[in-house]
């Protein structure tokens, strides 16, 4: 399982720029960022290259911040790739809260990051591990890409 | 008919005074040997019903507070028995336990006697037709109304609140002659009426009785010109009786309130201390026939001030100015009262939230909208934005059944609401009246 922080900002001008300054004065890179958003605020999720420090900067900044965890999946970067996963959950009715792409710096391949509610988290995991063309990826090897 | 009642709106000072003095004698009597409370509180100062001599005595009574009426819920502080009691009805918007009045046969007579003078003052008569929009249920604002139109022999509508289309239609088509509602109502009626194209100069409509909540004359003004009416300020609470234990005349210049059934003081809410005609304060309130719930000084939280000068219109009972404000932190919100305190132990209840908060009150167009911002708990787990929302909503259903009033739910960061020292500031009335 792959660690993720949200981070809640009000939909306001300036909220996602004092995040994204705490961490660079933190010296902690971004990997991966999305952002779900309403008319009044939204949850920035972002993996980070440290976690632990950049969830510490943003505390210190008194940014809403904490943690969940997500799954990370690596599949050939050609079309069908992201069909496999979302079959294979969909055959056992697990349903993904919502997903997002990680932008992986040493391979050619593609890698999602997923959102199964955390009761399925583990049969999610069996699931995915399953399958041929899926390689769930761990935390360490997740920031090694 | 110019009066309702002549001979008691229209009695001298002096009878009226005297009146006055004989019913605040037998108040103090009832409530001595009916309502332990009552006697409690008055052997505990001292003071018994033969220490009433003259008017001036009812500085050596207790308050009564609102609190007192909460810790006596529902009937501790009836001075009759239920068989006497023909009606029990409550304050709107109140958490858990509402405040809540018991009428007998006779204070409802008294109560729609107050409620006619006022109406006849509006210009009804027997072939009025009164379009009474005030809700109908626990609130005293519709029965209170329908009363006093009946007791007058008006043709009373009991149209309730709600569904504006099917008022303005059922306004036109029964040829509604007055209307009652909360001011606010009255703007959006306006408004509708505009709306549907309705030149309202050529409805029969001439003029409205609006309380139950604050407005200013310049609301007045524009409720006037937009329904081509007169409009009147009615006051009252539940607590009481319900509206008309004040209202305007055709001067429009303060509400008389009625001497024979009320003894109105104006205090210092700081000392307790009477304050002179003409001094703002607070309004504190006696009723002098009631039955069912005789109640010494009730402490209104209402600022206004009395006006002593003789009326124009010939009615000798004085005046109290247009409400000034609130001694407390009790906003009217559509007509409904709403404290703070309330929304904070519903939000509470919910969880996941701080009891940071701010109530922002706004009148868009002629309604008034209530926003709570919030602060979510630095722990909350952050999954889904529909987590989030259902959170909302879950908050937006428990403010609506503790107050009934639908508000816009605002979550913001935890720490990011204003802090002041000492008390929080947590009500920004932005509304313009």
């Amino acid at each position: 399982m792959i660690r993720q922080v949200s981070v809640f900002i009000q939909n306001r001008q300036g909220k996602l720029e004092s995040v994204l300054k705490a961490l660079r004065d933190a010296d902690v890179n971004i990997r991966s960022l999305h952002i779900a958003e309403t008319a009044d605020y939204g949850i920035v999720r972002l993996i980070l290259q440290d976690t632990e420090k950049g969830l510490a900067a943003l505390k210190e900044a008194g940014v809403m911040a904490n943690i969940n965890h997500v799954l990370a999946a690596e599949v050939p970067d050609k079309p069908g790739g992201l069909c496999r996963i979302v079959e294979a959950l969909g055959k056992e009715d697990i349903n993904i809260l919502y997903a997002y792409s990680f932008n992986p710096q040493n391979t050619s391949n593609a890698i999602i990051i997923l959102k199964v509610i955390d009761d399925d988290a583990e049969k999610a995991v069996s699931v995915l591990e399953a399958e041929n063309a899926i390689h769930l990826l761990d935390r360490q090897e997740l920031l090694k890409k | 008919m110019k009066y309702w009642n002549k001979t008691y709106e229209c009695m001298s000072r002096e009878d009226l005074k005297k009146l006055q003095l004989d019913r605040l004698k037998s108040t103090v009597e009832r409530v001595y040997s009916h309502v332990p409370f009552y006697r409690e509180k008055l052997q505990e100062l001292g003071v018994g019903p033969e220490d009433i001599i003259s008017l001036d005595d009812v500085r050596r009574l207790p308050f009564t507070y609102k609190d007192d009426l909460r810790d006596n819920y529902p009937y501790g502080l009836l001075a009759e028995p239920l068989s006497q009691i023909v009606r029990v009805q409550a304050s709107s918007g109140t958490t858990g336990k509402p405040v809540c009045d018991g009428y007998t046969r006779n204070d409802l007579a008294m109560w729609s006697e107050c409620v006619a003078r006022g109406l006849v003052m509006a210009g009804a008569d027997t072939t009025s037709v009164i379009h009474n929009s005030y809700g109908y249920g626990l609130f005293t604002g519709g029965t209170g109304v329908h009363g006093g139109a009946e007791r007058i022999g008006c043709s009373c509508i009991p149209m309730s609140s709600g569904n504006t289309a099917r008022q303005i239609m059922l306004m036109r088509d029964f040829k509604a002659t007055h209307l009652t509602c909360t001011p606010s109502y009255a703007s959006y009626l306006g408004e509708a009426f505009r709306d549907a194209g309705v030149d309202t100069a050529e409805l029969p409509l001439k003029a409205g009785l609006f309380g139950a909540e604050p407005w200013s004359e310049n609301m007045r003004k524009a409720i006037e010109k937009s329904l081509n009416i007169k409009a009147y300020d009615i006051y009252g609470m539940c607590e009481i009786c319900g509206p008309g234990v004040a209202v305007e005349c055709e001067k429009q210049d303060g509400l008389h309130f009625w001497e024979d059934f009320f003894l109105f003081e104006i205090i210092n809410p700081e000392t307790g201390e009477q304050l002179p005609d003409g001094e703002i304060g607070e309004l504190v309130i006696t009723t002098l026939t009631k039955e069912g719930m005789p109640l010494l000084r009730y402490r209104t939280h209402d600022l206004t001030y009395i006006i002593d000068e003789p009326c124009e219109c010939g009615r000798t009972h004085r005046r109290i100015a247009r409400l000034q404000g609130r001694t407390d932190d009790m906003m009217v919100i559509r007509g409904v009262n709403v404290f703070p305190t309330q929304v904070e132990s519903a939000l509470l209840d919910i969880g996941s939230v701080e009891p940071q908060y701010q109530l922002i009150v706004t009148r868009e167009g002629k309604l008034d909208d209530l926003e709570i911002k919030v602060e979510l708990s630095e722990d909350f787990n952050l999954s889904s934005i529909p987590e989030l929302e259902a959170l909302q909503k879950r908050m937006r259903d428990r403010i609506h059944s503790v107050i009934g009033i639908k508000a816009k739910i605002t979550l913001v960061e935890p720490k990011s609401l204003p802090r002041s020292e000492g008390k929080a500031k947590r009500v920004l009335d932005l509304r313009e009246i």
